[in-house]
Protein backbone atom coordinates (compact mmCIF):
# COMPACT_ATOMS: atom_id res chain seq x y z
CA UNK A 1 0.00 0.00 0.00
CA UNK A 2 1.36 3.14 -0.77
CA UNK A 3 1.71 6.27 1.48
CA UNK A 4 0.15 9.39 0.44
CA UNK A 5 1.66 11.29 2.89
CA UNK A 6 5.03 10.37 5.42
CA UNK A 7 4.01 13.00 7.45
CA UNK A 8 0.72 11.37 8.52
CA UNK A 9 2.17 8.02 9.50
CA UNK A 10 4.92 10.16 11.88
CA UNK A 11 2.16 12.63 13.23
CA UNK A 12 -0.69 9.40 14.58
CA UNK A 13 2.65 7.59 15.82
CA UNK A 14 3.40 10.38 17.87
CA UNK A 15 -0.04 11.09 19.33
CA UNK A 16 -0.63 7.46 19.82
CA UNK A 17 2.94 6.62 21.56
CA UNK A 18 2.29 10.06 23.53
CA UNK A 19 -1.05 8.97 24.90
CA UNK A 20 0.00 5.64 25.79
CA UNK A 21 3.22 7.51 27.72
CA UNK A 22 1.14 8.90 29.82
CA UNK A 23 -1.51 6.55 30.81
CA UNK A 24 -0.50 5.88 34.25
CA UNK A 25 -1.01 9.95 34.48
CA UNK A 26 -4.34 10.10 32.87
CA UNK A 27 -5.15 7.49 35.03
CA UNK A 28 -4.41 8.95 38.01
CA UNK A 29 -5.81 12.26 37.44
CA UNK A 30 -9.07 10.57 36.30
CA UNK A 31 -8.98 8.46 39.73
CA UNK A 32 -9.10 11.57 41.75
CA UNK A 33 -11.98 13.05 40.03
CA UNK A 34 -13.13 10.91 37.77
CA UNK A 35 -14.00 6.53 37.69
CA UNK A 36 -10.02 6.34 37.14
CA UNK A 37 -10.50 4.33 33.55
CA UNK A 38 -9.14 7.41 31.48
CA UNK A 39 -5.34 6.25 30.89
CA UNK A 40 -6.28 2.71 30.07
CA UNK A 41 -9.50 3.50 27.89
CA UNK A 42 -7.73 5.89 25.59
CA UNK A 43 -4.23 3.13 25.75
CA UNK A 44 -6.88 0.56 23.90
CA UNK A 45 -8.13 3.45 21.76
CA UNK A 46 -4.65 4.33 20.64
CA UNK A 47 -3.58 0.63 20.32
CA UNK A 48 -6.43 0.24 18.01
CA UNK A 49 -5.63 3.21 15.76
CA UNK A 50 -1.90 1.68 15.78
CA UNK A 51 -3.06 -1.28 14.89
CA UNK A 52 -4.53 -0.18 11.65
CA UNK A 53 -1.76 2.69 10.84
CA UNK A 54 -0.89 0.95 7.70
CA UNK A 55 -4.85 1.14 6.25
CA UNK A 56 -4.61 4.89 7.57
CA UNK A 57 -2.36 5.95 6.36
CA UNK A 58 -2.65 4.95 2.82
CA UNK A 59 -5.55 7.12 2.77
CA UNK A 60 -5.95 10.82 2.28
CA UNK A 61 -5.71 13.01 5.24
CA UNK A 62 -9.17 13.89 5.61
CA UNK A 63 -10.08 10.12 5.13
CA UNK A 64 -7.47 8.91 7.69
CA UNK A 65 -8.60 11.39 10.50
CA UNK A 66 -12.40 10.01 10.33
CA UNK A 67 -10.99 6.09 10.01
CA UNK A 68 -9.13 7.18 13.12
CA UNK A 69 -12.02 8.87 14.58
CA UNK A 70 -14.04 5.64 14.18
CA UNK A 71 -11.51 3.47 16.09
CA UNK A 72 -11.18 5.66 18.62
CA UNK A 73 -15.67 5.87 19.06
CA UNK A 74 -15.61 1.41 19.08
CA UNK A 75 -12.33 0.73 21.41
CA UNK A 76 -12.15 3.94 23.63
CA UNK A 77 -15.33 3.14 25.42
CA UNK A 78 -16.63 5.52 28.01
CA UNK A 79 -17.57 9.31 27.47
CA UNK A 80 -14.19 9.82 26.05
CA UNK A 81 -14.33 7.43 22.93
CA UNK A 82 -17.71 9.22 21.38
CA UNK A 83 -16.14 12.42 22.19
CA UNK A 84 -12.38 12.15 20.94
CA UNK A 85 -14.14 10.09 17.78
CA UNK A 86 -16.22 12.56 17.37
CA UNK A 87 -13.40 15.35 17.38
CA UNK A 88 -11.23 13.49 14.58
CA UNK A 89 -13.86 12.37 12.51
CA UNK A 90 -15.13 15.92 12.42
CA UNK A 91 -11.30 16.97 11.46
CA UNK A 92 -11.80 14.52 8.81
CA UNK A 93 -15.39 15.39 7.38
CA UNK A 94 -14.09 19.40 7.85
CA UNK A 95 -10.37 19.82 6.44
CA UNK A 96 -8.43 19.91 3.02
CA UNK A 97 -6.17 17.49 1.78
CA UNK A 98 -3.60 18.32 2.25
CA UNK A 99 -4.26 20.64 5.12
CA UNK A 100 -3.54 24.17 5.09
CA UNK A 101 -3.41 26.55 8.01
CA UNK A 102 -6.68 28.18 7.58
CA UNK A 103 -8.20 25.06 6.77
CA UNK A 104 -7.17 23.48 9.59
CA UNK A 105 -8.22 26.35 11.65
CA UNK A 106 -11.92 25.99 10.24
CA UNK A 107 -12.02 22.48 10.73
CA UNK A 108 -10.56 22.58 14.26
CA UNK A 109 -13.81 24.84 15.24
CA UNK A 110 -15.68 22.38 13.19
CA UNK A 111 -15.19 19.97 15.38
CA UNK A 112 -15.05 21.29 18.85
CA UNK A 113 -18.50 22.65 17.99
CA UNK A 114 -19.13 19.27 17.28
CA UNK A 115 -17.41 18.24 20.84
CA UNK A 116 -19.74 20.54 22.29
CA UNK A 117 -22.64 19.05 20.66
CA UNK A 118 -21.91 15.59 21.56
CA UNK A 119 -21.44 16.34 25.05
CA UNK A 120 -23.67 18.79 25.36
CA UNK A 121 -20.89 20.83 27.25
CA UNK A 122 -19.01 24.24 26.82
CA UNK A 123 -16.03 25.85 27.85
CA UNK A 124 -15.48 26.71 31.37
CA UNK A 125 -16.55 23.23 32.50
CA UNK A 126 -13.51 21.80 33.65
CA UNK A 127 -13.28 19.25 30.42
CA UNK A 128 -11.19 18.54 27.40
CA UNK A 129 -12.90 21.89 25.81
CA UNK A 130 -11.00 24.22 27.99
CA UNK A 131 -8.11 23.35 26.49
CA UNK A 132 -9.37 22.76 23.13
CA UNK A 133 -11.46 25.77 22.92
CA UNK A 134 -8.30 28.06 22.93
CA UNK A 135 -5.96 26.03 21.26
CA UNK A 136 -8.92 26.59 18.08
CA UNK A 137 -8.64 30.79 18.77
CA UNK A 138 -5.16 30.38 19.07
CA UNK A 139 -4.56 28.71 15.58
CA UNK A 140 -7.66 31.19 14.09
CA UNK A 141 -5.00 34.22 15.32
CA UNK A 142 -2.34 32.58 13.73
CA UNK A 143 -0.17 31.54 16.60
CA UNK A 144 3.20 29.24 16.07
CA UNK A 145 3.08 25.96 16.43
CA UNK A 146 5.41 26.17 19.94
CA UNK A 147 3.12 28.84 20.67
CA UNK A 148 -0.06 26.99 20.38
CA UNK A 149 1.47 24.23 22.52
CA UNK A 150 1.95 27.09 25.08
CA UNK A 151 -1.16 28.22 25.09
CA UNK A 152 -2.85 24.29 25.54
CA UNK A 153 -0.03 23.99 28.71
CA UNK A 154 -1.36 27.14 30.73
CA UNK A 155 -5.25 26.22 29.74
CA UNK A 156 -4.82 22.34 31.03
CA UNK A 157 -3.30 23.72 34.08
CA UNK A 158 -5.77 26.02 34.54
CA UNK A 159 -8.71 23.18 34.58
CA UNK A 160 -6.98 22.87 37.75
CA UNK A 161 -9.11 25.33 40.18
CA UNK A 162 -12.32 24.99 38.17
CA UNK A 163 -15.38 23.67 39.21
CA UNK A 164 -16.51 20.70 37.17
CA UNK A 165 -20.04 21.39 36.45
CA UNK A 166 -20.12 18.22 33.38
CA UNK A 167 -19.46 14.60 33.62
CA UNK A 168 -18.40 12.09 36.20
CA UNK A 169 -16.33 14.69 37.66
CA UNK A 170 -18.96 17.04 38.26
CA UNK A 171 -20.72 14.83 40.99
CA UNK A 172 -17.90 16.20 43.59
CA UNK A 173 -18.72 19.36 43.16
CA UNK A 174 -16.19 21.88 44.94
CA UNK A 175 -14.09 18.60 45.54
CA UNK A 176 -13.20 18.78 42.07
CA UNK A 177 -11.57 21.88 42.79
CA UNK A 178 -7.43 21.22 42.94
CA UNK A 179 -7.42 18.46 40.41
CA UNK A 180 -6.36 18.98 36.87
CA UNK A 181 -8.97 17.26 34.04
CA UNK A 182 -7.98 14.15 32.81
CA UNK A 183 -9.82 14.92 29.23
CA UNK A 184 -7.85 18.23 29.37
CA UNK A 185 -4.52 16.98 30.06
CA UNK A 186 -5.29 14.17 27.35
CA UNK A 187 -5.97 16.89 25.06
CA UNK A 188 -2.82 18.88 25.70
CA UNK A 189 -0.76 15.98 24.81
CA UNK A 190 -2.43 15.50 21.69
CA UNK A 191 -1.82 19.17 21.09
CA UNK A 192 1.53 18.76 22.29
CA UNK A 193 2.35 16.48 20.18
CA UNK A 194 1.05 17.89 17.02
CA UNK A 195 2.86 21.15 17.39
CA UNK A 196 5.95 19.26 17.87
CA UNK A 197 5.37 17.11 14.77
CA UNK A 198 4.62 20.31 12.67
CA UNK A 199 7.17 22.17 13.80
CA UNK A 200 7.66 25.75 12.25
CA UNK A 201 5.79 24.04 9.30
CA UNK A 202 2.52 26.26 8.32
CA UNK B 1 -66.12 9.43 31.14
CA UNK B 2 -69.99 9.46 30.23
CA UNK B 3 -72.48 8.30 32.43
CA UNK B 4 -72.79 5.00 30.52
CA UNK B 5 -69.74 3.71 32.19
CA UNK B 6 -70.02 0.39 34.06
CA UNK B 7 -68.07 0.12 37.17
CA UNK B 8 -66.76 -2.54 39.50
CA UNK B 9 -65.18 -3.09 42.73
CA UNK B 10 -62.24 -5.65 44.27
CA UNK B 11 -60.56 -5.65 47.50
CA UNK B 12 -56.79 -5.67 46.92
CA UNK B 13 -55.59 -8.51 48.56
CA UNK B 14 -51.88 -8.62 47.53
CA UNK B 15 -49.11 -8.54 50.34
CA UNK B 16 -47.76 -5.45 49.25
CA UNK B 17 -50.29 -3.94 47.38
CA UNK B 18 -50.84 -2.45 43.71
CA UNK B 19 -46.65 -2.59 43.70
CA UNK B 20 -44.43 -3.11 40.58
CA UNK B 21 -45.21 -6.49 39.28
CA UNK B 22 -49.31 -5.98 40.07
CA UNK B 23 -49.11 -2.51 38.51
CA UNK B 24 -47.73 -4.66 35.42
CA UNK B 25 -49.56 -7.18 34.76
CA UNK B 26 -52.88 -4.72 35.66
CA UNK B 27 -52.01 -2.41 32.77
CA UNK B 28 -50.89 -5.24 30.19
CA UNK B 29 -54.26 -6.62 30.58
CA UNK B 30 -56.33 -3.30 30.64
CA UNK B 31 -54.65 -2.32 27.48
CA UNK B 32 -56.04 -5.89 25.62
CA UNK B 33 -59.32 -4.05 26.00
CA UNK B 34 -60.36 -1.21 23.67
CA UNK B 35 -62.73 -0.01 26.28
CA UNK B 36 -61.60 3.15 28.09
CA UNK B 37 -60.83 2.19 31.50
CA UNK B 38 -60.60 3.64 35.24
CA UNK B 39 -59.43 2.45 38.42
CA UNK B 40 -59.59 3.92 41.96
CA UNK B 41 -58.55 3.32 45.26
CA UNK B 42 -62.08 4.68 46.39
CA UNK B 43 -65.48 5.45 45.31
CA UNK B 44 -64.98 9.08 44.87
CA UNK B 45 -61.49 8.99 42.76
CA UNK B 46 -58.71 9.96 42.43
CA UNK B 47 -59.49 7.95 38.87
CA UNK B 48 -56.52 7.24 36.90
CA UNK B 49 -56.40 5.88 33.42
CA UNK B 50 -55.62 1.84 34.08
CA UNK B 51 -53.80 1.16 30.63
CA UNK B 52 -50.84 3.83 32.05
CA UNK B 53 -47.91 1.66 33.84
CA UNK B 54 -46.40 5.31 35.19
CA UNK B 55 -49.75 6.33 37.00
CA UNK B 56 -51.04 2.74 38.29
CA UNK B 57 -47.71 2.41 39.52
CA UNK B 58 -47.64 5.70 40.96
CA UNK B 59 -51.14 5.01 42.88
CA UNK B 60 -49.35 2.81 45.22
CA UNK B 61 -52.50 1.76 46.57
CA UNK B 62 -52.07 -0.54 49.56
CA UNK B 63 -52.99 -4.13 50.76
CA UNK B 64 -57.09 -3.85 52.10
CA UNK B 65 -57.84 -1.01 49.05
CA UNK B 66 -61.13 -1.68 47.46
CA UNK B 67 -59.98 -1.35 43.82
CA UNK B 68 -62.68 0.26 41.46
CA UNK B 69 -62.79 0.04 38.30
CA UNK B 70 -65.05 1.87 35.82
CA UNK B 71 -65.22 1.16 31.79
CA UNK B 72 -66.57 2.76 28.51
CA UNK B 73 -66.67 0.71 25.53
CA UNK B 74 -67.64 -1.95 23.20
CA UNK B 75 -66.06 -4.67 25.63
CA UNK B 76 -66.41 -2.85 29.00
CA UNK B 77 -67.91 -5.90 30.68
CA UNK B 78 -65.05 -8.16 29.26
CA UNK B 79 -62.96 -5.59 30.27
CA UNK B 80 -64.30 -5.69 33.99
CA UNK B 81 -64.59 -9.05 34.36
CA UNK B 82 -61.13 -9.58 33.02
CA UNK B 83 -59.23 -7.46 35.85
CA UNK B 84 -61.32 -8.33 38.46
CA UNK B 85 -60.70 -11.85 38.01
CA UNK B 86 -56.72 -10.65 37.91
CA UNK B 87 -57.20 -9.02 41.16
CA UNK B 88 -58.68 -11.71 42.78
CA UNK B 89 -56.90 -14.38 41.72
CA UNK B 90 -53.90 -12.11 43.55
CA UNK B 91 -52.20 -11.12 39.94
CA UNK B 92 -51.33 -14.76 38.78
CA UNK B 93 -50.75 -15.42 35.63
CA UNK B 94 -53.32 -17.34 33.39
CA UNK B 95 -55.69 -15.50 34.75
CA UNK B 96 -59.06 -14.94 33.13
CA UNK B 97 -58.24 -12.86 29.90
CA UNK B 98 -54.22 -12.06 30.16
CA UNK B 99 -53.60 -14.31 27.92
CA UNK B 100 -53.61 -11.94 24.29
CA UNK C 1 -47.40 -6.34 14.02
CA UNK C 2 -43.85 -6.29 15.60
CA UNK C 3 -43.75 -4.43 19.22
CA UNK C 4 -41.23 -2.05 19.79
CA UNK C 5 -37.86 -3.34 20.73
CA UNK C 6 -35.71 -2.15 24.15
CA UNK C 7 -31.83 -1.81 25.00
CA UNK C 8 -30.76 -1.59 27.79
CA UNK C 9 -27.43 0.02 28.11
CA UNK C 10 -25.52 0.66 31.44
CA UNK C 11 -21.93 0.92 32.48
CA UNK C 12 -22.09 -2.35 34.69
CA UNK C 13 -22.89 -5.66 32.93
CA UNK C 14 -24.75 -7.02 36.39
CA UNK C 15 -27.07 -3.64 36.19
CA UNK C 16 -27.79 -4.57 32.70
CA UNK C 17 -28.26 -8.12 32.31
CA UNK C 18 -30.39 -7.75 36.12
CA UNK C 19 -32.82 -4.76 34.49
CA UNK C 20 -32.95 -7.38 31.39
CA UNK C 21 -34.40 -10.29 33.96
CA UNK C 22 -36.55 -7.79 35.65
CA UNK C 23 -38.15 -6.67 32.42
CA UNK C 24 -38.64 -10.69 31.19
CA UNK C 25 -40.02 -12.03 34.31
CA UNK C 26 -42.59 -8.78 34.98
CA UNK C 27 -43.76 -8.15 31.44
CA UNK C 28 -42.97 -11.59 29.58
CA UNK C 29 -41.43 -12.53 26.41
CA UNK C 30 -43.77 -10.12 23.70
CA UNK C 31 -40.97 -7.61 23.60
CA UNK C 32 -37.61 -7.95 21.82
CA UNK C 33 -35.41 -6.94 24.60
CA UNK C 34 -31.36 -7.06 24.21
CA UNK C 35 -28.70 -5.40 26.83
CA UNK C 36 -25.13 -4.75 27.08
CA UNK C 37 -22.88 -3.15 29.34
CA UNK C 38 -19.15 -3.10 30.73
CA UNK C 39 -16.42 -2.24 28.88
CA UNK C 40 -14.30 -4.69 26.37
CA UNK C 41 -11.38 -5.53 28.84
CA UNK C 42 -14.28 -6.55 31.67
CA UNK C 43 -14.46 -3.35 33.22
CA UNK C 44 -17.10 -0.66 34.00
CA UNK C 45 -17.65 1.26 31.39
CA UNK C 46 -20.22 0.90 27.58
CA UNK C 47 -18.81 1.00 24.36
CA UNK C 48 -20.39 2.03 20.87
CA UNK C 49 -19.75 -1.68 19.62
CA UNK C 50 -21.50 -3.44 22.23
CA UNK C 51 -24.64 -0.59 22.16
CA UNK C 52 -24.92 -1.18 17.89
CA UNK C 53 -24.61 -5.18 18.65
CA UNK C 54 -27.56 -4.45 21.33
CA UNK C 55 -30.02 -2.59 18.50
CA UNK C 56 -29.25 -5.12 16.47
CA UNK C 57 -30.62 -7.93 18.86
CA UNK C 58 -33.10 -6.17 19.65
CA UNK C 59 -34.28 -5.01 16.36
CA UNK C 60 -38.08 -4.29 15.23
CA UNK C 61 -39.31 -2.53 12.06
CA UNK C 62 -41.26 -0.96 15.02
CA UNK C 63 -38.27 1.41 16.25
CA UNK C 64 -35.64 0.41 19.82
CA UNK C 65 -36.18 2.42 22.41
CA UNK C 66 -32.98 2.47 24.97
CA UNK C 67 -32.71 2.82 28.28
CA UNK C 68 -29.68 4.07 29.51
CA UNK C 69 -27.82 4.76 32.76
CA UNK C 70 -24.96 7.48 33.30
CA UNK C 71 -23.55 9.92 31.48
CA UNK C 72 -21.36 8.25 29.17
CA UNK C 73 -23.68 5.47 28.08
CA UNK C 74 -25.82 8.42 27.47
CA UNK C 75 -22.84 10.04 25.21
CA UNK C 76 -22.38 6.50 23.47
CA UNK C 77 -25.95 5.47 23.19
CA UNK C 78 -26.28 9.11 21.26
CA UNK C 79 -23.24 8.47 19.12
CA UNK C 80 -24.71 4.72 18.27
CA UNK C 81 -28.10 6.30 17.20
CA UNK C 82 -26.26 8.43 14.84
CA UNK C 83 -24.12 5.81 13.30
CA UNK C 84 -26.42 3.17 12.18
CA UNK C 85 -28.04 3.45 8.93
CA UNK C 86 -30.67 6.02 7.76
CA UNK C 87 -33.30 3.10 7.43
CA UNK C 88 -32.62 2.56 11.16
CA UNK C 89 -31.45 6.04 13.02
CA UNK C 90 -35.12 7.00 12.97
CA UNK C 91 -36.27 4.52 14.66
CA UNK C 92 -34.24 4.52 17.75
CA UNK C 93 -34.47 6.48 20.65
CA UNK C 94 -32.94 7.44 23.93
CA UNK C 95 -35.50 7.59 26.74
CA UNK C 96 -34.70 10.13 29.07
CA UNK C 97 -35.82 7.99 31.87
CA UNK C 98 -34.43 6.23 35.06
CA UNK C 99 -33.06 2.62 33.58
CA UNK C 100 -34.77 0.14 35.74
CA UNK C 101 -38.17 1.51 36.10
CA UNK C 102 -37.66 3.09 32.60
CA UNK C 103 -37.15 -0.69 31.01
CA UNK C 104 -40.43 -1.87 33.01
CA UNK C 105 -42.49 0.57 31.77
CA UNK C 106 -41.09 0.93 28.25
CA UNK C 107 -41.76 -2.60 27.67
CA UNK C 108 -44.71 -2.73 29.49
CA UNK C 109 -46.20 0.23 27.35
CA UNK C 110 -44.37 -1.78 24.09
CA UNK C 111 -46.04 -5.11 25.09
CA UNK C 112 -49.16 -3.44 24.33
CA UNK C 113 -48.54 -2.17 20.54
CA UNK C 114 -47.75 1.32 21.54
CA UNK C 115 -45.82 2.87 18.64
CA UNK C 116 -41.93 4.26 19.51
CA UNK C 117 -42.95 7.57 20.58
CA UNK C 118 -45.79 6.51 22.71
CA UNK C 119 -43.23 3.56 24.22
CA UNK C 120 -40.30 6.68 24.77
CA UNK C 121 -43.47 8.72 26.39
CA UNK C 122 -44.41 6.47 29.06
CA UNK C 123 -40.82 6.02 30.01
CA UNK C 124 -40.07 9.55 30.06
CA UNK C 125 -43.68 10.29 32.27
CA UNK C 126 -41.15 8.81 35.01
CA UNK C 127 -39.26 11.75 35.19
CA UNK C 128 -42.59 14.04 35.58
CA UNK C 129 -43.38 12.03 39.03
Amino acid sequence: MSETDPRLRKMFEAVAQAIIAHADELTELDSAIGDGDHGHNMTRGMQAVLGELDALVAKPWNEALKAAGMQLVMKVGGASGPLYGTLFMTLGKSLDTPPTRDGLAAALHAAIEAVMARGKASAGQKTMLDVLVPVSEAVSAGRSSAEVAEVARKACAATKEMLATKGRASFLGERSVGHIDPGARSSQIMIETIAEQLGDAK
Amino acid sequence: MSDVALTAEVLLEHEVGLHARPSVKLTKLAKTFRSRIDVSPGPDGPWIDAKSIVKVMGARAPKGTVLHFRAAGEDARAALDALVALVRNDFETGAAGEAE
Amino acid sequence: MSNVGIVIVSHSPLVAEGTADMVRQMVGDEVPLAWCGGDPDGGLGTSVEAILAAIDRAWSEAGVAMLVDLGGAETNSEMAVEMLPDARSGKVVVCNAPIVEGAVVAATEASGGASLQEVRRTAEELSAL
